[in-house]
Order: C-alpha cells, then structure tokens, then sequence
C-alpha cells in the first residue's frame, strides 16, 4: 500500500512538472502570436510547435510509465466547499482558483468532456461504424501509402540536393596542376628560362692545355655565344678579365694558372 | 661527402640553424574565393595582404655535381623595399613523422645592386618568374596563395603569361632547427583547409 502511494506521488510530480512546462511554452507561444505577429517567420512557429510537441510526447511517456499507476482508478471527491478565500490555494494555484466553491469544482474536477466535443465524438463513431470494416482498412491502407510516398519524395530530394552540393566542391584544385606549380617553383620547371641539363656538354671543349689560356677563352666565348640569351654578355667581359688578369699577374706559374683557368667556375 | 642532416648539427659560429617546414597545395581559379574566405577567418585578425614579387634563382656551378642555388626576390608594388635573397638546402627526407617538409633556410635582405653582386661572384640566372597572390599570417605560420607567371620576354617583367589556372597554396613555418612539434601545428591547420585545398609534403625531386 505503501509502495504504491509512494509511486502515486511521485507520478503525481512528475506529472506536475511536465504539464508546467506545457503551460509555460504554451503561453510563450500565445504571447509570440500576440505581440510579435508582424516580424514572426514560420521557422519560428515551427520551433514553438515543435516544442510542444516534444512537451506533450514527454507527458504521454511518463504516463504511460510502467511506475504510474492507473490515475483512472483514483477518484477526486470534493470534501469541503467554502465560498472563502483559501490562501493555500491561492499560492498553489498561482492567482488563478481563489476560492473552492461549487461555481469553481464542476469545471476543474470534470471527467467528463464538453457536451460539444461529446456530440462530435459519437458522429465520429457511428459513422466509422457506419462504413463497414473492409472499407476502413482500404482506407486505413492508402493513408499508410500516401505518407509513404511523400516521405521518400522528400528523403530523396534531400539526398540529391546534397551529392548535387558536394560534387561541384570536390573539384576545387588538381592535383596536377599542383605538381606542376610546386616543380615551377622549386626548380623552373615550364618557366622560359629553363634549359635542360644536356647544355653542360658544350662547356667542355673549353679545357685547354698549356699555353692555349686565350683559345681556352675564345672557345669558351663560342660556346658562350651560340645558347646564350644577352643576360650572359656582362658576366663574360668578368670572365675575359679575370683571366686577363690572372695570366698578367703569375707569367712564372703558368702551369698552375692554367690549371685554374681551365677548371674555371664559370665552365658549362 | 654525405653533409649530417642540418637539424643534429650544434649551435656553431653565433648563428643558429633556421629550418623552413614547408606544406604545399593548389586550388584552382574559380575556388580561390571560398579559400581566401576561410582563411581570413582562420587566419590572424589583419588588413588583406597582397603581394606582386618578381623572384630570380640564380645557379652558381662549380666542380661538385649539383649547383649551388640562390633565391634574389624583389618587390614590384612596393617600392623601397629591401631585396629578399633566400637559400634553401635539400630537404631532409626519412622521417616518415614529419608531416611537413623541412629544409635549411637563410634569409638575408639585401640592397638593389643584388643581381649585379652575383653575376659578378659567377652565378648564372638559371629563371625568373613573377608571383602575385595574397599573404596571410597565423602566429609563426605563413599562408600564401599565389599565382606564378613566366616571364616571356627575359628581363622584362611586363610581358607575363599565367603557368596554370590554379594558385599555389603555401603554408611555411621559418623556426629554429629541431622543433618538430611546428609541423604538427602546421598540420592542424591545414587539417581546416581540406576539402577546398590539400595541403601536403611534397618531394620536388620526384617531380623532376
């Protein structure tokens, strides 16, 4: 007996808790149609729909809780009814149910739903009745159907719009070009100026033996002349210089001399 | 001789070994709107920088097999600004943990007579071409995203003709030798680049 008040209780709260909560977004929600309703978008209207759709899911699993007793068993029976102010009620109810007299008890301890929705609750039931089982299940059926339909429309849509986004995207370098760019940069790949390394062969007649220092020269120039673009004429008057100067400086090292001067760094 | 890789090498002679950890990418023309967006807001908070740069790599060939190469960078839209020579060693390879690619690197800036100076010492212009694109900056991480146009007519910066219709995308970190935890921050970052650009270590020698 106990376990089971202890369990009416706390269902009781969480209860009590969930359907705060309802009441709180829902008076949010009123107040954002209220005051708002010029600036309002629908992705907001969604949002607040969607939160108390959420709110009412909750509250339908905690009622359908294995822990929540039946509430249909437990009854409410008013036991004292006085037109005075009850404060208690007041605080618990915040402002809204000053008094517990018999104007007040009808409408909040009512089981039964209004005589309206009662009306419309037995058309809808005779006239499901009326139809006959095999009709409602094609209809049941094609319901099913329909919604399924959509549902793939829709997932599908989203699938292509997505893989439609993405492919344009994966295009966004070449890894070819890549190469291509890295090689320019790193060692003049593709730029005018590149030259291959078979121009090295040229440079090899310009070694000469003794005493032929200024046919050394002169061929160096030959070679010099035929590949070279014009940036190269400055660097060759340092080159006739330096070995002017060299051979004018040592007449009596002249092996020596011309040893450097036909292993020069300027060679090809 | 085989040179020690330049990250074991002591703190010698007052300077200290500067490496570049370099990550490169491309994206093409029509996508280099969405990239400049992300990277300003990926980027340090700064004016958008744009760069137009005519840069000469001059070769200087001696006995040994492989010639000496050097960088020469000059700024064509801001005038006044010092010349940029750049050396860049062989990029050490082998370590498979390293996400970027690291190379020794100096940097010197220099007067205008620099082309004059080198031809005079014996290097050679081996090219040339022209870079423009933007600059963007986070923390010690440098982003640039140019594109590279060769140069016709040699010596002549006017006449120039786009190498490809994508920009090159370059993310370089210039740190002191051994501090390998930068290619990793460098690997974050390009991590937020992907689907627009990939970012990654590439060898130029397997491109020759």
């Amino acid at each position: 007996m106990q376990r089971e008040e202890k369990q009416l209780e706390a269902s009781l709260d969480a209860l009590l808790s969930q359907v705060a909560d309802l009441k709180n977004s829902l008076g949010s929600f009123i107040y954002k149609l209220e005051n708002e309703y010029d600036r309002l978008t629908w992705p907001s209207v969604l949002d607040s729909f969607a939160l108390l759709s959420g709110q009412l899911n909750t509250l339908n699993k905690v009622l359908k809780h294995e822990k929540t007793p039946l509430f249909r068993n437990q009854v409410i029976i008013p036991l004292v009814l006085s037109p005075d102010r009850d404060e208690d009620l007041m605080r618990q109810t915040e402002g809204r149910v000053p008094v517990f007299s018999h104007e007040v008890v009808p409408d909040h301890l009512r089981t039964k739903p209004d005589p309206e929705v009662e009306e419309q609750e037995k058309q809808l039931t005779t006239d499901a009745a009326r139809i006959g089982a095999d009709v409602a299940q094609k209809q049941i059926q094609s319901l099913n159907k329909m919604c399924s339909n959509l549902l793939e429309k829709i997932s599908k849509e989203e699938r292509e719009s997505e893989s439609g986004g993405l492919r344009p995207n994966k295009q966004t370098f070449n890894p070819a070009d890549t190469n291509a760019l890295v090689a320019a940069v790193a060692f003049g790949k593709g730029l005018s100026n590149w030259r291959p390394s078979g121009s090295s062969g040229p440079g090899q007649p310009g070694q000469p033996g003794a005493g032929t220092i200024l046919a050394g020269a002169s061929g160096l120039q030959q070679v010099q002349m035929a590949g070279a673009p014009s940036q190269q004429q400055p660097m060759l008057s340092g080159v006739q210089m330096a070995q002017a100067g060299q051979t004018g400086k040592m007449p009596s090292g002249i092996k020596t001399n011309i040893k450097s001067a036909s292993m020069h760094p300027y060679q090809r | 001789m085989e040179a020690p890789p330049v990250t074991m090498m002591p703190v010698t002679g007052g300077t200290i070994n500067m490496m570049e950890y370099l990550l490169q990418g491309s994206v093409l023309d029509h996508s280099l709107e969405s990239l400049i967006h992300r990277l300003r807001g990926l980027c340090d908070n700064m004016e958008p920088e744009t760069f137009l740069d005519h840069e000469m790599v001059f070769l200087l060939k001696g006995q040994q097999a492989s010639p000496f190469v050097l960088r020469a960078r000059r700024s064509m839209d801001r005038g006044g600004a010092p010349w940029h020579l750049r050396y860049l060693g062989q990029p050490e390879m082998g370590d498979k943990n390293r996400h970027a690619l690291v190379r020794n690197c100096v940097d010197i800036a220099t007067s205008e007579n620099l082309t004059d100076f080198l031809m005079e010492m014996g290097f050679r212009m081996d090219h040339e071409f022209v870079a423009k694109g933007h600059l963007f900056r986070k923390g010690i991480m440098k982003i640039m995203v140019y594109k590279i146009f060769r140069i016709l007519v040699p010596g002549n910066t006017d006449s120039t003709e786009a190498l490809s219709l994508s920009y090159l995308v370059e993310l370089s970190v210039v740190a002191p030798a051994g501090q390998d935890m930068v290619s990793d921050d460098m690997r974050n970052f390009a991590e937020q680049l992907k689907p627009l650009v990939h970012l990654e270590k590439i060898d130029p020698k397997r491109l020759m």
